[in-house]
């Protein structure tokens, strides 16, 4: 470990620790954290990259806002864009679900992310705003001097009776390790809405950290989609807790491996009260020797009867190098629950093929149109019309 | 236009296909019967490209030898196969599929690909010669589709592609008679003096409808007898047994009597 950390460094996770089973922990030990520094020249190429729609828009470069790539002054009627730092000067009580002062951080790089991510994007809709325009946060990871891993941290309060759509892409440019370590807080007021979606598709030599914590009021109502698509390691683990009654999480998830890729999904949802329901659809398509993980916990908490939680997870390997980890984690503690769960792991079915190819469809086209219908079904979740090809175009990396 | 000679097909060391000849010409509709297990739908995969086959002998298409080429090549090249159970394919739509499928011909064969509004017009037409539901075109391929529609949607198929040569594989199996009726209209719409058809099929019913030039038997990977359509009323009258174990003469064909 060669953290720039002034306290007791926190201890890394080891394969003991199940939620970091299958993760590479020597390549996670090379990764060092320190405070966000001065902005890096961001590559023409990087740019580039970054998907692009209507709406705000706010850009984190190795952990700080880049004002001029961010539109944090905006006209929409109940939206409020500003920055951690800001908001960590001007209010910082604000955020203390954010950076807790009672409890210990889950893991070290929570606690790396709490100690050093103390800039980032801070997202507030007031109470019975519609906002139409979908917000942008976009994390650009260009490792550098210093520490390797930038942390960045993202704050998003959905008032009452509001609804919102938030998308967080994450890229990174370089061919040196390190990456980026992001943390998103989210609270949703009771009857709140929102749509929040992961992009992740780093440099093959980068590693992705994201962690998303959910707090649910009543009748609120949280859409989470995840795509795990880029660094040697990504990963993107949700915490929602149905804290309000009849709240509902809906949770879907795509990751597309190839080369070495370890790409890992970590769900937890607790439903800590009545009349909640859960849902949970992930898949994967893995290639060459990658790995993809999906570990998905229901806990049902006493007292939370009328639950209805849902968990699938479905995988494709496209070479027997490939593997896939599916782990249920299911724990009931109330009556009056349904829940359901399961897994499948397959490959590419060769009678469908020789089906599309007998019609014309040349083989790699076939092939094509298989893997993208297995992937399109959880794409096609996207509310944001010019987003969906964006990440369609992005599996095609599994080609190359 | 179809030449078939001398065709062998083995899986491992189980010999299916034992010489078996053939010829179609341009327009004919010919149909293939015969006991379950005889080959019939071997030959159809053969024609239309499947792996895992060890084939010998020679298969032309226009003088142009089938054998060498991959199934979307034969599929460029003309080859339709109804497949006697269509395949599902969820996350691939209907309209995709098929725009897909014929543009890729097409741009095989060296032509233009068609519009969008050029596609819905020839998709439309074959809707309605099957009578598939207005939803079709959005649905995925063959996805939770009945027996029946799978089958239609297969003559929906072959309508879109327009193809040279037509094998359909026991497009009849599984059908009430209604949608019998319906499919075999579909074919017989689709005749033509350009198109030659095979039909495999297992019972004379579906030949009730679809009136074939020539019936072949086909028994133990070889065609033991060849005749007129009265061949299948013959067959349905005295079942296979005439021409299962019975000895063969020197050439393979049944000893004299057989068939009488």
């Amino acid at each position: 470990m060669n953290s720039t950390a002034t306290a007791a460094a926190p201890e890394l996770p080891t394969k003991r620790d199940e939620a970091w089973r299958y993760a590479p922990h020597a390549d996670l030990a090379q990764l060092t954290f320190g405070p966000g520094g001065a902005s890096a020249a961001v590559p023409a190429e990087l740019e580039a990259q970054i998907p692009v729609f209507d709406g705000p828009r706010i850009v984190v470069v190795n952990g700080i806002v880049d004002p001029a790539r961010s539109e944090l002054a905006t006209s929409i009627t109940g939206l409020t864009l500003s920055t951690v730092a800001d908001v960590l000067t001007t209010e910082p009580e604000s955020l203390t679900r954010h950076f807790p002062t009672d409890a210990d951080p889950v893991d070290a790089f929570a606690a790396f992310n709490a100690q050093f991510g103390r800039d980032g994007a801070v997202i507030r809709v007031a109470a019975g705003a519609t906002i139409d325009q979908p917000i942008h946060v976009v994390d650009l990871a260009l490792p550098g001097a210093g520490h390797n891993t930038s942390s960045t941290g993202v704050v998003i309060e959905i008032g009452e009776g509001s609804e919102a759509t938030i998308v967080e892409t994450r890229l990174g440019h370089g061919t040196e390790s390190g990456g980026a370590n992001v943390r998103t807080t989210i609270t949703l007021h009771d009857h709140a809405t929102l749509e929040h979606i992961v992009v992740q598709d780093a440099p093959p030599a980068q590693i992705s950290l994201s962690r998303v914590d959910v707090t649910q009021g009543a009748n609120s109502t949280f859409r989470g989609r995840s795509f795990n698509l880029g660094a040697s390691y990504g990963r993107v683990a949700h915490a929602v807790v149905l804290a309000g009654a009849g709240a509902h999480a809906e949770l879907s998830g795509l990751y597309f491996g190839f080369g070495d890729q370890t790409l890992d999904q970590q769900v937890d949802i607790v439903h800590a009260a009545k009349d909640c329901s859960s849902r949970q659809l992930y898949r994967g398509v893995l290639d060459d020797s990658s790995t993809g993980i999906f570990s998905g916990g229901i806990d049902v908490q006493p007292g939370a009867d009328g639950t209805d939680a849902e968990q699938e997870n479905h995988n494709l390997l496209l070479s027997d190098r490939a593997e896939a980890n599916t782990q249920p984690r299911l724990e009931i503690l109330a009556d009056d629950v349904a829940c359901k769960h399961g897994a499948t792991v397959g490959q590419l079915d060769e009678t469908a093929l020789y089906y599309m190819r007998s019609r014309g469809i040349p083989a790699a086209e076939a092939r094509r149109l298989l893997i993208n219908g297995f992937a399109d079904q959880v794409v096609d979740h996207v509310s944001i019309d010019a987003l969906r090809p964006w990440i369609i175009d992005r599996l095609g990396h599994a080609d190359a | 236009m179809l030449h078939v000679k001398d065709l062998t097909a083995a899986i491992g060391d189980k010999q299916i296909l034992k010489g078996l000849d053939l010829d179609v010409g341009a327009g004919e509709v010919h149909a293939i019967m015969g006991p379950n297990g005889s080959g019939k739908s071997t030959f159809a995969h053969t024609l239309a490209g499947r792996e895992g086959y060890e084939i010998t002998g020679t298969v032309t298409l226009d003088d142009a030898d089938l054998l060498e080429m991959e199934p979307e090549a034969r599929a460029a090249a003309g080859v339709f196969m109804g497949f006697q159970y269509p395949v599902e394919i969820p996350g691939v739509n209907n309209m995709y599929f098929l725009r897909t499928a014929l543009n890729s011909v097409r741009r095989t064969r060296g032509e233009t690909e068609v519009s969008a509004r050029e596609f819905l017009s020839t998709a439309q037409e074959a809707m309605d010669l099957v009578e598939m539901p207005k939803d079709f075109l959005h649905r995925a391929v063959n996805a939770g589709f009945s027996g029946g529609e799978k089958k239609r949607n297969e003559i929906l198929q072959m309508a879109v592609m327009q193809p040279r040569l037509a094998v359909l594989d026991e497009t009849d199996s599984g059908l009430d008679i209604d949608a019998l009726r319906i499919i075999a209209g579909g074919v017989n719409a689709l005749r033509g003096p350009e198109r030659s058809m095979i039909v495999i099929t297992h019972y004379q019913r579906l030949l009730d409808y679809i009136k074939p030039d020539f019936v072949h038997v086909l028994v133990d990977g070889r065609i033991v007898e060849s005749g007129d359509h009265t061949l299948a009323l013959h067959l349905e009258d005295h079942g296979y047994a005439d021409f299962v174990n019975h000895d063969l003469d020197a050439s393979g064909r049944p000893l004299s009597g057989a068939t009488s």
